[in-house]
């Protein structure tokens, strides 16, 4: 592992001299393409992504357009609808399209914030050590003491909903498992013996910061990453499940379901779809989480 | 070991302190109160009668030490929602059915997740395994609303076999010589799958670790009996690592019901969590996030002592223990 690492950290600070090498990221790359249900989680992310980032020129109606001549329809019942109309008259096949830009949106941009804060935080706490890291473990343990959802919950409760709202309030409990395992990725690498020798030939600390340290905890946060976007979404669904999510007119297939709760009886397909979706997309991203950690952990593998 | 459960015990009041500030603040800092005007319009001079008989008048941390005061002699004040009980009242009434939910809940994840752990261990490699492995991924993938929702669809809607949702609570459908209400399977199902495919999984790859044991090799070269080896040795000793498996379990458990309760309309705790934050009801949210926050807390130390209890190798405390 250790050479192979290095080797890595090579290529990414030079990547024209490794362009023939087999590095950690072309390994990984092959192994991940071998893994099928990898391969098949990864077609069913980029499928949702395709639907997020077009929905404006693939849904065929405005998400939030009532036919007022038109309400609760069932697929087929009329040509214009081919998921049918939900319980206000609204196209349901649009209002899927834009559910997955809702979902991917709130999964990319509440890691994306966890991301940006939990690393620096969680780097600084695992580098520096001392008071820091005392400050940033009790930090932790606080937080990891509540249910991420119940604590997202009690923030929506406070500020009410919609996308902004949502996004910001998963984020908080989100940070935290970033922070967690930046810790203690750079808690342990600090101790490592190319770490040590590089620090004995007086590479900078920013050296050894940007070409050992980071490189290297790379992949398990990369991993972290791909588990947390289906956690956010998760979140989302049910925070919307709950009616305290998004907000209307906006689509969110967690609230579909929610509101199709009410209906189920008789208009089936209001809960169908947006729970088969849900599942699809959580699966999806499961999928590429397990073969993601699969290809860039070989040492996981017995 | 004393030393240790003391400084737990410390560490978690001060968790507890914390969450009760924070909950308190965010509550207070809601715009639009109980009482505001969207109810219809209240005359001054009331609005600051009910303002003074709730306390909330009084500076921010002089309402936190009261109310905090109140709470450790069991009152949590008034349910804004249902004025004529309390809050303890409100929540005794509500507890014995999402005790009754999980109970049943937990019973099924164990029971099942269990014996589908130890059939793929011992069927390793196989196809049995390989779909114990995908169904455990589904069960702790897909939402526990989402599954409910199917369950409805099929069970209720389309066979008609099973109730759409409620929850007989005095079991009074268990005459006849009746095992269970036909209320309580769907829900029960569907928010057992979680805990029950981490079960399965952890099971599996504990009891595969065993397996790999000398005192295994050792048991099965002395001849015995393949039954034997499993149950007396193999199994015994897979289970020390299954109480790490109630660390993921608990806190699944304490939010599922909220989801379960609402899709199946049950008078629980989840739900009346859901209407308490849709009517701004200050004191029922409170009191619930304390003993979530309680019963979480607790939980976990009780995982920890069990886990010593169980495994005399782990010693509480000492270095590079589970801290």
């Amino acid at each position: 592992m250790t050479s192979a690492s290095a080797s890595a950290s090579d290529a990414l600070v030079q990547p024209a001299k490794a362009s023939n090498q087999r590095t950690l990221w072309r390994d990984a790359a092959r192994r991940f393409s071998r893994n099928r249900l990898a391969m098949v989680g990864l077609v069913i992310v980029t499928f949702f992504v395709f639907l997020a980032v077009f929905a404006d020129v693939l849904a065929p109606h405005p998400y939030d357009k009532v036919y007022f001549e038109r309400v609760l329809l069932f697929p087929g019942e009329h040509p214009a609808h081919p998921m049918g109309t939900d319980e206000v008259g609204r196209d349901y096949l649009s209002r899927m399209i834009y559910g997955a830009r809702t979902s991917i949106t709130v999964g990319l941009a509440v890691m994306a914030i966890a991301v940006a804060i939990g690393v620096p935080i969680g780097g600084i706490a695992g580098y520096m050590g001392g008071f820091a890291d005392w400050i940033v473990s009790r930090l932790v343990e606080i937080m990891t003491a509540f249910p991420g959802i119940l604590f997202a919950i009690l923030i929506i409760s406070v500020w009410g909903g919609g996308i902004t709202k949502v996004i910001m309030a998963l984020s908080i409990t989100a940070w935290i498992e970033i922070a967690r395992l930046t810790r203690a990725q750079l808690l342990s690498l600090r101790e490592k013996e190319y770490v040590e020798s590089a620090r004995a030939i007086g590479v900078t600390q920013r050296g050894i910061i940007m070409r050992h340290l980071i490189p290297n905890s790379l992949t398990p946060l990369l991993v972290a990453i791909s588990f947390g976007i289906p956690t956010a979404i998760f979140a989302e669904a049910g925070l919307s499940f709950l009616g305290i999510g998004i907000n209307d007119p906006f689509a969110s297939w967690g609230k579909m379901v929610g509101v199709s709760n009410s209906y189920v009886r008789v208009y089936w397909h209001l809960a169908l779809f947006p729970t088969l979706a849900i599942a699809l997309l959580m699966l999806g991203f499961t999928f590429v989480g397990d073969g993601l950690r699969d290809a860039l952990d070989p040492k996981m593998l017995e | 070991m004393t030393r240790y459960l003391l400084g737990r015990l410390l560490s978690l009041l001060l968790v507890l302190f914390v969450v009760s500030v924070v909950t308190f603040v965010l509550m207070h800092s809601v715009p639009g109160g109980p009482f505001d005007e969207s109810k219809g319009r209240l005359p001054e001079a009331a609005r600051a009668n009910i303002m003074r008989k709730y306390g909330l008048d009084k500076p921010i941390y002089v309402q936190y030490w009261n109310y905090m005061k109140n709470a450790l002699r069991g009152d949590f004040g008034i349910p804004y929602q249902q004025p004529q009980t309390t809050v303890t009242a409100l929540i005794a009434k509500t507890w014995r059915i999402t005790l009754q939910v999980g109970a049943m809940t937990v019973l099924l994840a164990f029971g099942v997740g269990i014996s589908l752990g130890l059939i793929a261990a011992y069927n390793q490699n196989s196809w049995i395994d390989s779909f114990v492995t995908f169904f455990a991924m589904l069960g702790f993938t897909v939402p526990n609303f989402v599954v409910a929702l199917w369950l409805i669809l099929v069970f209720a809607v389309r066979l008609k076999w099973l109730p759409m949702g409620g929850w007989s609570a005095s079991g009074d459908c268990l005459v006849a010589g009746r095992f269970f209400c036909s209320d309580w399977i769907m829900p029960v199902v569907a928010y057992s799958l979680i805990p029950m495919a981490i079960i399965a999984r952890y099971t599996r790859s504990s009891v595969v670790d065993v397996m790999r044991q000398d005192y295994a090799r050792t048991a099965r070269a002395k001849g015995l009996h393949e039954r034997t080896i499993m149950f007396r040795h193999v199994f015994r000793n897979a289970l020390i690592p299954m109480v790490t498996a109630l660390g993921v379990i608990i806190p699944n458990l304490l939010t599922g019901s909220i989801f379960i309760e609402t899709v199946f309309r049950i008078n629980g705790m989840g739900k009346y969590f859901v209407t308490s934050i849709f009517n701004r009801d200050y004191p029922m949210i409170m009191a619930l996030f304390l003993l979530v926050a309680v019963l979480w807390g607790v939980l976990y130390l009780l995982t920890d002592i069990a886990y010593t209890w169980i495994d005399p190798r782990v010693r509480l405390g000492a270095k590079g223990g589970n801290a």
